[in-house]
């Protein structure tokens, strides 16, 4: 009997260890299995090395015009009364609009439009209806299938999906900020860098010239993407910054996560995410981190330096390595400088790095300060 | 409130793995449809996120030295086309299908027939322990995997030579995750007893044979 428990736990190790390995095998996570692994490496030099698109030329999609059409464009008189027709109709728009449009209370209230109402969206003290004013203090929220628009007083747009709560803390000259509860929003900003903030539960996200999506979950949690442009995201003394192409996870109880470029391989990005969530000086950790290191392209220097001030000062070293060899330090930088992370030296590295000027981040943090904004 | 999403750790590895790829394809629809419309920058971001899916697919059957070439190819290929387009969230596997049609061509346009992989790998050789170490051997490995079936030989490099998660493989590819999870877990078996029977052995007499 003993002897068939045995054979039985064996087993249940063997099913374990094999589980493991397709999971692995699955997505690179779970117990490595070393023989995938040595295939990984060895046909590495097989892989794509080149992203990085041609100049596509243009195509021109517009149909030829028809016979009908060319008959019509090439009767003078079309043209010219088209042409009265549309100046008209301008001048008695611009009247109506002159008309039905109030000045909102306050001047600071952003217009919310809802894309497809419904009959519990509302503001917090306001009644359901398609379009509305949002003032300073108030809170908007979409249900299960509202989508709605919201014009950022003039310099910008946001676009929240169905489930996404948010409220308005701030409307001054240079200074707009809202905190986003939970949900998805998708932003767009057109004022100068630093303008425009979002806070979250896990983190504040500051516009520096760009559009992105932000999302978090009712635990603080979140991630953020960035479509053009590039993003602050800062919470407890970290700092992640993600430039276009780029995205990085928040999490309510460390922060900002490392950034890393969305077109990395799953392998890369999945190491990532164990080195977010796994606890400081961990074996899972520092598996993480070798990965991220073993996979990085020059590109990933997006993410090497970050890494940098979020491990240990001796894995700080193997960082600092493989970011040289990726993307040697600018002059003026010194290794010693680096691996103490000085703030100058690590500013310089990263504007070699070129995904933006940090000098708009750090110009932000001396003129905002933490909740400066629930104040109007 | 329900929520719709849950970033608990394992789920937001989850999410940054997989999810992020469906994700994309909201995205990708965008920039579909803008590229319909002319938009070779909206094509340009497409060609950045599919660059790798093209690739992995053609190295499963052209020449290694051909496949940068031809990937800029399938993407020149497909442009006058994504107008015709109807359904945007399948650009993966439409895009897919190009790349696979462009081998296919090739191979008619070089009037070559491609080294059959298996050549390489031959199975009835006395078994010999797997070990990877040179570069050559790299090639075997890839010969190896060329010589599995279809559908195993893509998922595969997919997997192992393009860094893809199987995840991520079936957002791209429009595959099902349990296709891809099957193809990985039999190509993979396969894989393993090809290279214990005596495959990398031959990698002095087969490097003017193979056709990477």
């Amino acid at each position: 009997m003993l002897a068939k428990t045995e054979q039985w736990s064996d087993m249940s190790e063997q099913h374990k260890q094999q589980a493991g390995h397709d999971e692995y095998l699955w997505q690179g996570s779970g117990k490595p299995d070393a023989e995938i692994q040595r295939l990984e490496q060895a046909l590495e030099e097989f892989r794509a090395t080149s992203l990085v698109p041609p100049a596509f030329p243009v195509i021109d999609y517009a149909p030829g015009r028809s016979a009908w059409w060319l008959a019509i464009t090439s009767n003078i008189w079309v043209p010219r009364f088209a042409a009265a027709i549309l100046t008209l109709a301008a001048f008695t728009i611009a009247l109506v609009l002159s008309l039905s449009e109030s000045p909102s209370p306050g001047g600071n209230g952003w217009s919310v439009e809802l894309t497809e109402a419904q009959a519990d969206s509302s503001l917090t003290a306001g009644k359901p209806k398609r379009k509305m004013q949002m003032q300073v203090g108030e809170a908007f929220e979409t249900d299960r299938i509202s989508k709605a628009n919201i014009a950022v007083a003039d310099i910008g747009r946001l676009e929240l999906e169905p489930m996404t709560r948010l409220r308005l803390l701030q409307s001054a000259a240079g200074r707009k900020r809202i905190a986003l509860d939970r949900g998805t929003i998708h932003v767009a900003i057109w004022a100068p860098p630093g303008e425009f903030v979002v806070d979250t539960p896990s983190a504040v996200a500051v516009d520096l010239g760009c559009m992105y999506t932000l999302s978090i979950e009712e635990n603080g949690n979140g991630l953020l993407r960035t479509t053009l442009g590039w993003v602050g995201f800062q919470s407890n003394g970290h700092e992640s910054f993600i430039p276009a192409g780029a995205a990085a996870a928040t999490y309510a109880e460390s922060g900002p996560g490392l950034p890393f470029f969305e077109d990395a391989s799953g392998l890369f990005r999945s190491a990532i995410s164990r080195f977010d969530s796994a606890k400081e000086g961990s074996a899972q950790r520092t598996a993480a981190q070798q990965v991220i290191l073993r996979l990085a392209r020059p590109r990933d220097g997006l993410t090497l330096w970050h890494l940098l001030s979020r491990v240990s000062p001796v894995d700080r070293q193997a960082v600092y390595e493989r970011l040289s060899a990726l993307i040697p330090p600018p002059a003026g930088t010194t290794r010693e400088g680096i691996l103490r992370l000085d703030r100058t030296m690590l500013d310089s590295w990263w504007n070699a790095l070129d995904f933006g000027d940090i000098g708009l981040w750090r110009h932000w943090e001396r003129s905002w300060t933490g909740h400066e904004a629930q104040q109007k | 409130m329900q929520s719709t999403l849950d970033f608990g750790p394992r789920v937001l590895e989850h999410l940054l793995v997989t999810e992020a790829q469906a994700g994309l394809h909201d995205s990708d629809a965008t920039f579909v449809r803008a590229a319909q419309q002319g938009d070779t920058e909206a094509f340009g971001q497409l060609y950045r996120r599919y660059a790798r899916m093209v690739h992995g697919i053609l190295l499963g059957r052209v020449r290694h030295v051909e496949v940068e070439d031809l990937v800029q190819e399938v993407f020149l290929r497909a442009l006058p086309r994504v107008r015709e387009l109807r359904d945007t969230s399948r650009f993966g596997s439409w895009l897919a299908t190009i790349a696979r049609n462009l081998a296919v061509d090739y191979y008619r346009r070089s009037q070559t027939r491609p080294e059959r992989p298996d050549e390489a790998c031959d199975p009835d050789e006395q078994p010999a322990k797997f070990n990877v170490s040179s570069n050559g051997e790299a090639a075997e490995i890839l010969e190896c995997i060329r010589s599995l079936p279809e559908a195993y030989r893509e998922t595969l490099i997919l997997r192992l030579v393009e860094g893809m998660t199987g995840p991520e493989i079936a957002a791209k590819t429009g595959l099902s995750p349990g296709s891809v999870r099957v193809n990985l877990h039999r190509g993979m078996n396969q894989l393993r007893q090809k290279l214990a029977h005596g495959e990398l052995r031959n990698a002095s007499v087969s490097k003017n044979r193979t056709m990477v």
